[in-house]
């Protein structure tokens, strides 16, 4: 009996058509080993949030909830995510060990990495997402989506990328809305210049197989065993520049003209609201795609005279820019000016969250198969322990959300990173100073 | 205990018995087994045993490791890559930059062929050097239209860090800084010069002010600043120091960043008179003022660097395109006449640099094929030109050292020798001189060999040479391992560790240089110091930052290496003595006759208990050789490192051990982290110092200078041979065999008679046929 399960790839290659169509049901069989794909993402805003003392005059606009692991109450701050709370949880008490004595506005640098900056140039390690994207970004046109407000790379301590790769050397992000949707949907000019290396690449690397096997016939036994060395990397590299090659061959997957009138691609920094949520629609749109499953986006750098994201909050009709608004908490009313923007953040997240969560995908939904990481790596402004973090989804990955779990200070933030990576599929025995799995989180 | 019946007698597959084995045979060639007191066998029997077991061990070695006593295709290192890449283009970069540094060999080098692996991931890494690399060397395009210049008499920065009121000075001590602030506009590009003009403010009892010139920017609570150049200004008449370096090479700051915007260059003084730092004070709060001012306070009595001028120029060009881009591709009319052969011409010249002999006309026509081939994709000629330059800097010839037609042995020719001859003493391609040998095959007759290996060790280059195969060999960057604890040593600090690195490098270099015994490692009537370091030993009348030489009184328990802070630093425990770590170092790099690891069921030791944990080191270390099981190495081990005891974690003698009574509490962090700290109290138990202890064959070591007699007594061929072996391994990049043994033989006996002479013993072994053979 003919099955009826497609071969993505085959299909789209052979009717030249729309491709990276959304994982179709009709590929989920009983003999499929087709699993969903799995993604992460990770978002952070600067500063911190309001967490006033519960015998405070305001403790309903502390950010984190109240009570017990399933019972909790939103504060007001969070109340707009109730919707969503059986997709979620709440984390309070961790944070990076290693980056505790930090400058405190230095560690969005750190947020993903969990390293202290080290030495003169305050070098950096490897962030989780680039860790995921050197594992299973082959499966998709784009390893990993590294976006922010602000752009490029940044500086040591006000990085603008939440991204750095094996070296620690920071990933430039992106942070025109018009770029991304050209990058994933459209035909950007960069691949003019990455075909012409790939092709040159290409080229020499054949070449210098074929003379390295004339140079090899002059060797001793043991010399050709070193050169043997030598051309296992050149045809390892050659696969890689062809997969690369393939991809750009490739056409596009397209979105539909719903899709495309939610987007407001010329939003910039002067218009926060649109600009926040096209975004995140951007990341949705890949992930839906299938053309990453990997993204970061840094809402806000802390660079506080030079992130854009710093006026946001005043755009938007709140009462401060981010950074004075983390500051000034400890002023009358600062509490509660700083929590409404909080929850602001809050219910853009939200709306993002449900966007995925409407979306089905094979026995479930997006939001089942992608692990979301939200929060920001100061608690109150100039306290780096207990960061206010939320991890979204990840149903469909084994994961138990819907509860509110609360760490000592023993535990360090990169056992939830080792979990992500194991639930991702990639092998590890951990990340970064983390001591294990944080188990907690399957329930 | 080991029971030799157990023992496996396959040498070659079984590694830990082969080990054992290996450790009985030494204990019998000694005379060390049977103990005293069991029954010994008789001379006759005893040989015997000690002949078929050593031709046993040795055969099996040999076979596990063999690569036929020859040096398999060997590719360059990170360092040797580095240097080559920054010779062939002319233009200084971080090339090896994200190229993972390699792993020790067998023999403690990094240079051995059979370890150096190539990985894709290094391949690309590769790649991408040389195409980052050849962008900036070859330049597509007219010289730059706007350059710079900045003028500087006074900083025009304050509020340089936040809390300090730090009005930034001409006359600049060591918590100070002169600024030139430059923005908006500053060059990103291109070779930059600095001038200053600055004076010395000298005070009497004090060294001379050591200034520092770097360039960078603030991104907010941290400054980034890299160094363009340091000198040490001994009079106080104005002078003009000229300082360049490459834009791109330096930190700079995102452009629009609104805060501390602008690039900066800094003078700083860096003149350490080894006292206490001193503290931040607070002024008092004034009205209005949201925060105390804080300030540093003024050093009266401390060398100051008085700067009258700085300037920065850039980008900066003699001619355009650059000296480096035209090295390359040369001004020819070639380039009109008859494009074709000057893409030949230019390549075939290229070659001959990068892979270090002509290439064969073949050779060169496949790479000008490479350059017309990719004329659509790279239509601009200089484009097309750096990717076909950048397949050469990735090819086998330009990254491995060829020697080919290698299935039998044969002498090497002059260019192959010429490259083994640089990578061994200068870690880098030939340069002009031992081309043009090369070219012409002199290089191959030994005098003139013999006489270039004198000009090599004579020159700049051969500092590598000291970095690279004794750094490796006597393992210098243990120092580096070590936390040094700040409560047991609250006076050192960074600059101190640079000092100490220092010291020993330039002991060495001294001891390569001035063709010295290398007995001067264990024993020397002189030290290499500066003012530094001369205080760090408490050695009076030395002044200044250069290093010299400096005798030392008879009656010092320092000289040679054994004594210097890097050793002593590096095999500690960063608060003492590591009396363990020091044996094994002693034994394994000096004679080549490391300890066998510890067993996997090495006993617990009663820690727990306060009066053992109140012992010294060394008290512990005696009472674990109570038992049998420990003793049997143990009695081998300790007394190497015992013999240190008077020298504490930094290398500083002492009379009694200090021992930290109680730590003070971690710091807390966050809102906390504003009250005021309590100062703890820092108490000191003190125990004795021991120095003494007996080797097995019953000798007494009283400290450091018995070790040093029975070292270049009764142990003194075994240094010597060690040393020969560990040069030989280096040179070669391969680890010795048997077949090798009797060039070995031949070399240390030669060694011997020639006082242990270094540089003598290096130009025998680049004579020796084991180097001049493929």
């Amino acid at each position: 009996m003919k099955s009826h399960r497609l071969n993505r790839r085959t299909v789209l290659r052979g009717a030249g058509v729309a491709l990276g169509l959304p994982f179709l049901d009709c590929m989920v069989g009983a003999q499929s080993k087709q699993a969903a794909p799995r993604r992460f993402c990770a978002l952070y805003f600067p500063y911190g949030v309001s967490l006033p003392d519960k015998d405070s005059e305001h403790p309903e606009w502390r950010w984190f909830p109240e009570g017990g692991e399933r019972d909790f109450r939103f504060t007001k701050t969070l109340e707009v995510l109730e919707p969503l709370r059986h997709d979620i949880t709440i984390l309070q008490g961790l944070s990076h060990p290693q980056c505790r004595d930090m400058g405190a506005h230095d560690t969005a640098d750190t947020f993903l990495t969990g390293s202290k900056l080290a030495g003169k140039f305050l070098k950096n390690t490897v962030s989780v997402d680039q860790v995921l994207a050197a594992s299973i970004g082959h499966n998709t046109r784009h390893p990993s989506l590294v976006l922010s407000t602000d752009g490029g790379v940044g500086e040591p301590t006000r990085a603008s990328t939440l991204s750095f790769n094996e070296n620690g050397h920071p990933i430039p992000s992106l942070h025109s809305p018009r770029t991304v949707f050209e990058r994933l949907f459209g035909a950007s000019d960069d691949l003019q210049t990455e075909g012409r290396r790939l092709h040159s690449s290409a080229s020499m690397l054949d070449r210098i197989v074929g003379h390295s096997k004339e140079l090899r016939r002059d060797l001793g036994a043991q010399d050709k065993v070193k050169l043997d060395e030598y051309l296992e990397a050149v045809r390892q590299i050659e696969q890689r520049v062809e997969r690369s090659q393939a991809w750009l061959e490739t056409p596009r997957p397209e979105l539909t003209d719903e899709d495309r009138e939610l987007l407001h691609l010329n939003s910039d920094d002067e218009a926060p609201k649109e600009l926040m949520r096209t975004m995140y629609d951007l990341i949705y749109l890949a992930f839906r795609t299938d053309s990453t499953r990997v993204a970061t986006y840094q809402i806000g750098s802390m660079g506080d005279f030079s992130s854009k994201a710093g006026k946001f909050p005043q755009l938007l009709g709140f009462a401060g820019t981010l950074h004075n608004l983390a500051h000034d908490w400890t002023e009358p009313g600062g509490v509660v000016n700083l929590g409404k923007w909080d929850r602001y953040m809050a219910g853009e997240f939200g709306a993002f969250l449900e966007r995925l969560r409407s979306t089905p995908e094979g026995d479930g939904n997006l939001l089942d198969n992608t692990l979301i990481f939200y929060g920001s790596s100061n608690s109150q402004t100039h306290n780096n322990s207990n960061y206010p973090l939320i991890l979204g989804g990840g149903r469909g990955m084994g994961m138990q959300p819907g509860r509110y779990l609360q760490f000592g200070a023993e535990t360090p933030l990169s056992n939830l990173f080792t979990t992500v990576l194991d639930r991702l599929e990639v092998p590890t025995e951990g990340f970064s100073d983390s001591t294990g799995e944080m188990s907690e989180l399957y329930g | 205990m080991i029971q030799l019946d157990n023992l496996s007698e396959n040498l070659v597959e079984d590694r830990r018995d082969a080990g054992i084995w290996r450790n009985i045979l030494n204990k019998l060639r000694r005379g060390e087994m049977p103990p005293e007191g069991a029954p010994h066998p008789g001379s006759e029997e005893r040989d015997h045993a000690v002949a078929v077991l050593q031709s046993a061990v040795e055969r099996a070695l040999e076979e596990r490791r063999s690569t036929d006593g020859r040096t398999v295709l060997r590719r360059l290192n990170r360092t040797e890559y580095q240097n080559t890449m920054t010779d062939l283009l002319g233009y200084e970069m971080d090339y090896a930059r994200d190229i993972p540094p390699e792993a020790l060999s067998r023999d403690g080098f990094r240079n051995n062929a059979s370890s150096l692996r190539m990985t894709a991931v290094q391949l690309e890494y590769f790649l991408e050097a040389a195409r980052k690399g050849l962008d900036r060397v070859i330049v597509a395009g007219p010289p730059p239209i706007v350059s710079f210049r900045f003028n500087f008499t006074e900083s025009n920065l304050n509020r340089w860090l936040l809390r300090e009121e730090q009005i930034a000075k001409n006359v600049v001590g060591r918590m100070d800084a002169f600024l030139g602030h430059m923005n908006p506009a500053y060059p990103e590009e291109g070779e930059f010069v600095v001038k200053v003009t600055a004076a010395a403010e000298l005070k009497p009892g004090k060294g001379s002010p050591i200034m520092q010139v770097s360039v960078g920017y603030r991104p907010d609570t941290e400054i980034l600043f890299r160094t363009a150049g340091t000198v040490e200004l001994t009079s106080e008449e104005l002078q003009t120091f000229e300082f360049r370096g490459y834009m791109e090479n330096f930190p700079q700051p995102v452009r629009g960043q609104i805060k501390f915007s602008g690039l900066v260059v800094r003078v700083t003084n860096v003149y350490d008179d080894g006292t206490p730092r001193p503290k931040l004070q607070s002024r008092k709060k004034e009205k209005g003022q949201r925060r105390r001012k804080q300030f540093y306070p003024e050093e009266p009595d401390y060398p100051k660097v008085r700067v009258e001028r700085v300037t920065l120029d850039g980008p900066v060009y003699d001619a355009w395109p650059p000296e480096h881009h035209r090295r390359i591709l040369f001004d020819s009319e070639l380039r009109e006449t008859d494009p074709r052969a000057y893409v030949r011409e230019v390549l075939a010249r290229f070659l001959t640099r990068a892979q270090r002999r002509p290439p064969e006309p073949e050779e060169v026509t496949r790479y000008v094929e490479f350059f017309e081939s990719q004329e659509a994709n790279f239509p601009v000629f200089e484009e097309r030109m750096r990717e076909t330059l950048a397949m050469v800097l990735i090819s086998p010839e330009f990254l491995c050292l060829m020697e080919p037609k290698s299935e039998e042995r044969r002498p090497l020719d002059a260019w192959e020798l010429a490259s083994r001859l640089s990578c061994f003493l200068w870690s880098t391609m030939p340069d002009e001189e031992l081309l043009a040998l090369a070219e012409t095959g002199k290089l191959l007759d030994p005098e003139i060999l013999g006489s270039h290996v004198d000009r090599m060790i004579r020159d700049e280059r051969a500092s590598r040479f000291v970095d690279e195969f004794f750094g490796s060999w006597i393992y210098l960057e243990a120092m580096d391992k070590v936390a040094v604890d700040p409560y047991y040593y609250p006076g050192f600090n960074e600059n101190l560790k640079t000092q100490i690195h220092d010291e020993t490098r330039h002991f060495l270099l001294e001891l390569l240089r001035d063709d010295l015994s290398t007995t001067n490692l264990i024993d020397s009537d002189f030290l290499m110091l500066n003012e530094t370091m001369a205080r760090h030993y408490g050695i009076e009348g030395v002044s200044g930052s250069a290093f010299r030489r400096v005798a030392l009184d008879p009656a010092s328990p320092r000289g040679g290496l054994l004594t210097q802070t890097s050793l002593l630093m590096g095999n500690s425990t960063g608060e003492d003595s590591h009396p363990i770590k020091r044996a094994v170092w002693v034994r394994k790099r000096l004679l080549d006759d490391p300890p066998p690891p510890p067993p996997a069921n090495v006993p617990e030791l009663d820690s727990e208990s306060p009066e053992f944990a109140g012992l010294s080191v060394r008290e512990q270390l005696r009472q674990h050789r109570q038992q049998a099981s420990c003793a049997v190495c143990h009695v081998d081990i300790d007394p190497w490192g015992v013999a240190f005891e008077h020298f504490d974690a930094i290398g500083q003698w002492r009379d009694d051990i200090r021992r930290l009574r109680a730590r003070p509490p971690v710091k807390p962090v966050g809102p906390e982290r504003k009250k005021e700290e309590e100062v703890f109290p820092l108490e000191f138990d003190l125990l004795p110092v021991d120095a003494q202890e007996t080797l097995p064959d019953g000798t007494e070591i009283g400290g450091v200078d018995d070790l040093r007699d029975y070292l270049l007594g009764p142990r003194r061929e075994d240094f010597a041979r060690t040393t020969v072996v560990k040069l030989l391994a280096y040179s070669l990049g391969r680890s010795l065999e048997f077949t090798d043994q009797p060039e070995v033989d031949r070399l240390t006996a030669g060694f011997l008679e020639n006082d242990l002479k270094l540089r003598t013993l290096v130009r025998e072994v680049v004579k020796s046929d084991l180097f001049l053979t493929k």
